[in-house]
């Protein structure tokens, strides 16, 4: 079997062969000649078989008439230039760059073109004179390259990317370096003829420099200080503030008196070092989301007809739909309101909302609601609600989802600083006034000195440096957390709560079972020239499951909507579809049987009943082991949407003490959720539909699966490749880990503290002292945190 | 030693004038994206044909990204 | 804003490529010559301008400034051009820059060999050169700018970067370090004087290795390496965070080449610590350089280019740890001044340089040429030959100086030097000498290798000269779109305009500041018996200058026991404020010279000058047979001595009326110390008889170059010896 030359997939339905390559598709040989003809080959000489097939996108865009909406997509509109940004979740390799990066050699109207592969985004400017949005998205979804248009894409306010801590850390470690390089001299040497000459220079320089970092790299210490202060709970940063005051002023006072050199080297790297570990703390995954409601999910707009003819098509904003509009839906796209069909049989796809692929069939008058997608022949909805009123979307009105009731989280290192800010207070007072009593002059300095070197600088660093490896690691490892903290939280759960479809199960493709009378070679070759024949989903899904190849030819086809096709093969009526369709004499053990199962086919052959094709996803590899680690040490829970149809199985493979609760709604969920919290546990929610959204929401940590990251998934703190399903306990155990590391981290830095402390105290505390210490303690703390993570990391990757 | 007078200003002076070239490269999202620049200067650019179409490109070999997620 | 196509300027690039190969074979060449001179001093005896001390210079400006400078202009119009999707600014400028600094080459390959140098290390070139470099310079950087101002790329590559700060800071530090006095066409005096001429020459001396030899290269580095591999670089946003680190700190390293020097000690240790620092960014870029080639192995195996590179990168790594364990003080008091340190520059020259120039050039010529490269079993030859060649001219000079170091140390139990006599220290160590010129002489081999193999491959290579490319232009960038999203094309240009001020700021603030140091410097503590030179004694000077001598020996003893045992009293920062410019040296073949004054006869002077070996058996110092016979130039002295005048030296009036008197009076009394010597004065009469019976014009001894030198080395180091009422001496301490 060949592989496509453009998309290197199995050519599996045919190879279609053009220029002696071969393709998978007519549409990968579409993009070929597209490129080909172009002399854009180079296109596949970067990379083997770069391309992705483009899907049919007929009448998919036209909403991108619509003026109203354009503009809102724009982000440069002036002149005839337009510039606009896509996301493109396909953008995998070097190739994509390159051709991305070259629309203009395909159509000269595109002006330029950049890709930012991280985010998985590109820039095109275009020209409106000759090409308009629409095109410029056609062609791109020509070439496979279909942009991500959603709901979220419109009134986006054009996000200035902030840069700020880029530039505290440059100035901060602008004027370390200089600083460093004139205090020097006077640790090397006092009293040097020379160096007297200069030292005021010197001093004074540094005091220059040290003005923004104190002003500027150090401010949001200031501030958040300040903050917790007002909120009565001395959070980390106060005594960092605290410190990088005493420093300056102290530093200031010494210099323009003329006392010393100041600490300003001590001052301008302990902001340095701690805004490097701010830095490092942030890994973001620029092309994930881990803030998606329904809204990533829903098309900006929908073909709307005329009420009465239901003919003329006009683009609406799927916002501007009321009750009682009349929407188009065609194959494959979404259904954005509740509504009740009116034209057409509809086959629904759920998976968006429970993450389970199961078709589900409609026909004229049933509801069907938002958020699923429809496959099949083009169909007509009456909206019964607009989109804010329909039954999906009712979710995001729970309080859960506006940001200010976040559980609000006390890290580690919060913890801590309680204490030690109090402590290193009383230590700073007493000593102070002891000196009184032993000398005057003396008990001012030791006083700071404390200040100055019990400033936590390493403490403050131990927490953002372990945590930011680990979230490297683990993002490595395919688990993509939102912030560092979550480790911290995911090492606190003692609960974890399971969604059963598409969780544990994959909603990847279905496993078809056959149940009854074998067919022989020839029966099997007549079912498949059959389903040859039908467009049903369902028929193609069986069609490419059956192997036997395709020859004579059928007569009188008929299908029967939501029921089922018949149709002669020489002279055999053969019948497929649902039991009642298809069994003529009762064959009601069967039928109960079928019932419980999700999906059934039934077959019969001149009237006699042959057997019934399952159509079930099956549940994830090793979920049982997983689950059986899991209970070990955690609550275990299952919540499924569905009815207890697999209770049975279920029970048979889990852990005796696994709960499981069936016929949860998107509410339930998260209504239990909370239950547990109240009952203070810490819980773990792993889910992947939108349905568990307001789950994941309200859970301490909720971890949504995904099959394909570039694929969207709800509003979470983090995002699981599912291949990587099964590590899920190794994951637990890491963060559990990096939590010992922090603690670890602690000690070390009190240690250092202490030794600190000790020169303090006695008032011996030099500004070489301090200078030394405080890197030293800060690059010891960074070293381990950084090996010992490293060393973690390397197990998982190992049992992975 | 007037002279240090002289290169301390110049010193500082240059390395000034970087920091403040750094800043700026900074702002104007210069380092937004610090990946996509080192695929992008692998590419060859010297491919074009004068605006003569239909013409076979010089193969060139495979660059490897490391696709990053 | 539509698509623009444009031609690249290859001719450019291939005549820079021609100029490195041709410079190399000669910089090289010239550094075999000398290599083989430490084993027969008098190879080319009798011609002056094939003397040692005339043609290091030489050697050391062809290697790093037309060799390696050539191929930094090739690798950059290469690169640049492409990085930024632009033809160079101006074609004119691009010549402007190649025909200039061949024309700088060849008039320093003229005069330095004729004496004209300034002495000061890798700025050796007298003043009307160090203005041409000046300009064309500038040129390049106006032609760079003016490229990266067009472009048709946003996003400035880090290369670029690394080309911009490589222009800016050379350009001031060549400015600031050639600051100086003409006193004739070729003759000039430095404006500073003694330790703040040491302090500023090596502030130069060190940023010239950084700037010229280094950021270039790492820019190269950056693009030639990633290219030849195809692969993105190992992390791109390290190599950024190498660049700023690398450009904030790198310049403050300098002082490192004074420790133990005069130079005040918070200023050595500073260096030091500079020094130190330097190996986290130097080592941060060597790693992301070999990373690139993480998972391409197999195709280092097999690819000349990479196995070039990958040598390259490693010598860069050796290198850049060597540095800073050098600039430690007690591993620098045994470095320095002895061969450690010409193997540890030459690891970095011909590893670092040599090789990522000889990998570039691999690559490049064939996609210049439209061809494949002519030979790669011979291009693998000569990687092999060469990379011997280094490994055989290191190792035996790390042996040499480390051996000879030691012994300068050695004492005896009774507390005299083991080897009182410097030249046992030097006959100890020929042998390396021999090792590592048959190391050079592979080398060079390796290099005749290249240049045969790509002038095969430009011969199979088809002729087109520039190649056509095709890019968009940057579109306009109005207020409007300033508002909206995060770059444009206005706001990025300001880092260009930007790095133009602020040179100029730099060289204005610089001119203001040289101001004070013009004046002889107060802060040195004056030592009272210290007096300006006589004026034959300046000639002297001028002469000891324009021979090279402090190419071998030193004028700076160093505060260790063995020094002052060997040499005498440890150098007075006071003792240097009359010199410009300072003579410390930097390298000791021969013995340190400082407190050579009284210590031989004049007519020992004589003798050894004219044929070294009759003195010291032995010894590798080439004769100077000319200087005998050559009749001293007393034309210019007292411009000489106004110049030192203006530059704070107190002549009065008075000695500048009467210069020619004193000279002659002081030649005399010179000439009448000779005539001790009955050889001499049989001798030196029959001369004088034999051009008066063939009515000769004769030279009187008193006029001829010998007795300025005799005058100038009979006073170094003796302005602190006091008289005592005894008549004995002692020194001041």
């Amino acid at each position: 079997m060949e592989d496509c030359f453009h998309c290197g997939d199995a050519c599996n339905n045919g190879v279609v062969i053009h220029n002696e390559k071969a393709f998978c598709c007519n549409g990968c040989k579409t993009v070929y000649d597209i490129l080909h003809d172009n002399n854009l080959d180079y296109y596949y000489e970067l990379e083997q078989s770069p391309g992705i097939t483009p899907n049919a996108i007929n009448g998919k865009f036209d909403y991108l008439n619509n003026d109203i909406i354009i503009k809102e997509l724009l982000n440069f509109n002036e002149g005839d230039t337009q510039i606009v940004s896509f996301l493109i979740p396909v953008i995998h390799c070097s190739s994509c760059i390159w051709i991305l990066e070259n629309l203009n050699k395909l159509n000269p109207n595109i002006l330029t073109s950049q890709v930012d592969f991280p985010k998985k985004t590109v820039r095109i400017s275009y020209s409106i004179t000759e090409i308009s949005l629409k095109d410029v998205v056609v062609l791109l979804s020509k070439l496979g390259y279909e942009p991500y248009i959603s709901l979220n894409d419109i009134k986006k306010d054009a996000k200035t990317k902030d840069r700020s801590l880029t530039y505290k850390l440059g100035v901060a470690g602008f004027a370390f370096g200089n600083i460093m390089f004139l205090s020097f001299p006077e640790y090397f040497e006092v009293n040097e003829f020379w160096l007297n000459q200069f030292k005021h220079i010197f001093r004074w320089l540094m005091l220059v420099f040290s003005l923004p970092v104190v002003f500027y790299s150090a401010q949001d210490y200031f501030i958040s200080a300040y903050k917790s202060l007002q909120s009565k709970f001395l959070n980390i940063d106060v005594p960092i503030a605290l410190g990088v005051s005493v420093l300056f002023i102290r530093s200031v006072m010494e210099v323009v008196l003329n006392l010393g050199t100041g600490f300003f080297d001590s001052l301008s790297g302990l902001v340095f070092f701690l805004l490097l570990g701010k830095f490092f703390q942030q890994k973001t995954y620029n092309y994930l989301s881990f803030e998606r409601d329904y809204k990533s999910y829903f098309p900006i707009a929908v073909t709307k007809l005329d009420s009465k003819n239901l003919i003329d098509e006009f683009q609406t904003k799927v916002y501007d739909l009321v009750p009682d509009d009349c929407i188009l839906i065609r194959n494959e796209e979404l259904i954005p309101v509740d509504g009740i069909l009116k034209k057409g049989s509809a086959f629904i796809d759920y998976s968006f909302v429970t993450g389970e692929a199961k078709l589900v069939e409609k026909i004229i008058g049933d509801e069907i609601f938002a958020g699923g997608k429809h496959s099949g022949t083009p169909i007509v909805i009456l909206v019964t609600k607009s989109v804010k009123q329909s039954y999906l979307t009712q979710l995001w009105n729970n309080e859960i989802f506006n940001a200010s009731t976040q559980n609000i989280f006390q890290s580690l290192t919060d913890k801590i600083s309680q204490r030690f800010t109090k402590s290193l207070l009383v230590i700073a007072f007493v000593s102070g006034l002891i000196w009184l009593f032993i000398d005057m002059s003396k008990s001012l300095n030791v006083f700071t000195a404390v200040l100055i070197v019990a400033c936590p600088c390493a403490l403050a660093l131990a927490a953002p440096f372990t945590l930011g490896n680990l979230l490297r690691i683990l993002g490595m490892n395919k688990l993509y957390l939102k912030k560092a903290e979550v480790i911290e939280q995911l090492a606190g759960v003692d609960t974890i709560v399971f969604d059963k479809t598409g969780t544990l199960t994959t909603n990847a493709l279905h496993t078809i079972s056959y149940k009854g009378e074998l067919f022989s070679e020839e029966e099997n070759n007549q079912l498949k020239n059959v389903l040859r024949a039908s467009s049903h989903p369902l028929s193609r899904a069986l069609f490419h499951h059956i192997k036997s190849e395709v020859s004579f030819d059928i007569t009188n086809y008929s299908e029967d909507i939501g029921k089922g096709i018949s149709a002669n093969v020489n002279n055999e009526t053969i019948k497929i579809g649902r039991f009642d369709f298809v069994a003529s004499e009762s064959k009601s053990n069967i039928k109960s049987e079928s019932s419980l199962l999700q999906t059934t086919v039934h077959i019969s052959i001149n009237e006699k009943y042959k057997g019934y094709y399952a159509f079930k996803n099956e549940y994830r590899k090793g979920f049982d082991r997983l689950l059986n680690e899991l209970s070990k040490d955690y609550k275990l829970i299952v919540l499924s949407g569905d009815n207890s149809g697999e209770t049975t199985y279920l029970t048979k493979t889990l852990p005796a003490d696994v709960e499981l609760v069936f016929n949860q709604n998107p509410n339930d969920k998260l209504e239990f959720v909370k239950a547990l919290q109240n009952k203070n546990k810490k819980v773990l929610m792993i889910g992947d539909g939108l349905n568990d959204a307001g789950a994941l929401a309200q859970s301490n940590v909720g971890l949504s699966i995904s099959e394909n990251i570039n694929v969207f998934s709800p509003a979470c703190d983090g995002i699981l490749d599912a291949s990587m399903f099964i590590n899920i306990y190794e994951f637990l155990q890491v963060s559990k880990k990096g939590v010992k590391i922090i603690k670890y981290a602690f000690f070390f830095s009190l240690f250092y503290n202490l030794i600190g402390l000790c020169f303090a105290i006695t008032g011996h505390l030099e500004p070489v002292v301090a200078a030394i210490l405080m890197p030293l303690s800060s690059i010891s703390i960074v070293f381990f945190t950084t090996i010992s993570t490293y060393l973690i990391g390397r197990k998982i990757t190992q049992n992975s | 030693m007037t002279i240090i007078y002289l290169l301390l200003t110049i010193s500082v002076l240059v390395a000034l004038a970087f920091f403040a070239a750094f800043i700026l490269s900074v702002k104007n999202g210069q380092y937004d994206d610090v990946y996509t620049p080192s695929v992008r200067m692998l590419f060859e650019d010297e491919l074009v044909k004068p605006k003569a179409p239909k013409t076979k490109t010089e193969p060139t070999n495979k660059i490897k990204t490391n696709n990053h997620n | 804003m539509e698509v623009q196509q444009f031609y690249y300027d290859n001719k450019i690039v291939r005549k820079f490529i021609v100029a490195t190969m041709f410079w190399g074979l000669v910089g090289m060449s010239v550094g075999l010559l000398l290599a083989f001179m430490f084993l027969f001093p008098n190879v080319t005896d009798g011609i002056s301008w094939l003397s040692f001390g005339r043609l290091r210079p030489l050697h050391t400006n062809a290697v790093i400034f037309a060799f390696v400078g050539n191929a930094i202009f090739a690798g950059v119009y290469y690169s640049s051009q492409r990085l930024l999707k632009a033809r160079m600014w101006k074609d004119w400028l691009s010549n402007l820059n190649f025909w200039g600094w061949q024309a700088i080459i060849v008039g320093a390959a003229i005069t330095l060999p004729l004496g004209y140098t300034s002495s000061k290390e890798y700025a050796e070139l007298e003043w009307p050169f160090d203005i041409a470099i000046a300009l064309i310079w500038v040129a390049f950087g106006a032609n760079l700018i003016g490229t990266i101002l067009k472009r048709r790329q946003r996003h400035l590559y880090v290369a670029i970067w690394f080309y911009l700060g490589t222009f800016v800071t050379v350009a001031v530090l060549h400015i600031v370090n050639s600051m100086a006095i003409p006193v004739g066409p070729l003759k000039s005096y430095s404006v500073y004087a003694g330790v703040q001429d040491a302090l500023v020459q090596w502030w130069y001396g060190h940023n010239a290795v950084a700037f010229f030899l280094t950021t270039p290269f790492l820019g190269l580095m950056y693009y030639f390496v990633p290219k030849a591999a195809n692969r993105p670089v190992y992390s791109y946003r390290l190599s950024i965070v190498h660049f700023w680190s690398l450009i904030f700190i790198y310049i403050w390293a300098g002082p490192h080449h004074l420790l133990y020097t005069s130079l005040p000690d918070w200023a050595q240790n500073l260096g030091v610590a500079f020094s130190i620092m330097l190996l986290a960014p130097s080592w941060g870029g060597m790693i992301n350089g070999l990373l690139t080639l993480r998972g391409a192995w197999d195709k280092v195996r097999v690819d000349p280019v990479l196995k070039f590179m990958v040598v390259a990168i490693t010598g860069y790594g050796m290198a850049t740890f060597e540095g800073p364990i050098l600039s430690l003080k007690n591993v620098n008091a045994i470095a320095h001044f002895s061969d450690w340190i010409i193997a540890h520059v030459h690891v970095g020259a011909l590893a670092w340089n040599g090789f990522l120039t000889f990998g570039m050039i691999y690559w490049m010529v064939p996609r210049l040429f439209k061809t494949n490269l002519w030979s790669l079993k011979l291009a693998n030859a000569h990687f092999w030959i060469g990379t011997l060649g280094i490994i055989l001219y290191a190792l035996p000079m790390y042996v040499a100086g480390f051996q000879q170091a030691l012994m300068w140390k050695e004492f005896n139990p009774d507390g005299t030097l083991k080897y009182g006599n410097f030249l046992e220290t030097l006959t100890e160590i020929i042998p390396m000498y021999w090792m590592r010129a048959i190391g050079g002489t592979m080398f060079i081999i390796g290099m005749f290798l290249l240049v045969y193999n790509i002038i095969m491959t430009a011969r199979q290579g088809s002729k087109v000269t520039d190649e056509l490319a095709e890019a968009p232009a940057l579109e306009k960038v109005t207020s409007k779109r300033t508002t909206k999203e995060g770059y444009h094309t206005w706001l990025e240009r300001r880092p260009v305009k930007l790095t133009i001020y602020a040179t100029i700021a730099i060289l204005i603030g610089g001119i203001a500041q040289i101001v004070p140091s013009l004046m002889v410097d107060d802060y040195i503590p004056i030592i009272s018996s210290v007096k300006p030179y006589t004026p034959l004694e300046l000639e002297g000077r001028d002469i000891y200058i324009a021979e090279g001598c402090v190419g071998c020996h030193s004028q700076m003893i160093r505060p260790f026991r063995s020094e002052v045992e060997r040499y005498g009293e440890y150098s007075k920062a006071g003792e240097f404020v009359y010199d410009h410019p300072f003579l410390w040296g930097s390298k000791r073949t021969g013995p340190d010279l400082m407190r050579i004054g009284g210590k031989y006869s004049d007519n020992w002077h004589l003798n050894h000058m004219y044929d070294p070996q009759s003195t010291s058996s032995g010894s590798i110092m080439p004769s100077y047979k000319w200087l005998i016979k050559n009749k001293l130039d007393k034309s210019n002295t007292e411009t000489k001595l106004n110049a030192m005048v203006t530059l704070g030296v107190p002549y009065t009036e008075q000695d500048i009326a009467t210069a020619q008197e004193s000279m002659l009076a002081q030649g005399t009394k010179i000439e009448k110390n000779l005539y001790n010597d009955p050889d001499f004065a049989k001798t030196y009469e029959a001369d004088k008889k034999y051009a008066k019976d063939n009515g000769l014009e004769f030279i009187e001894m008193r006029n001829r170059e010998i007795v300025a030198v005799i005058a100038y080395l009979q006073r170094l180091g003796t302005d602190i010896k006091v008289k005592n009422a005894d008549g004995t001496e002692t020194e001041l301490k």
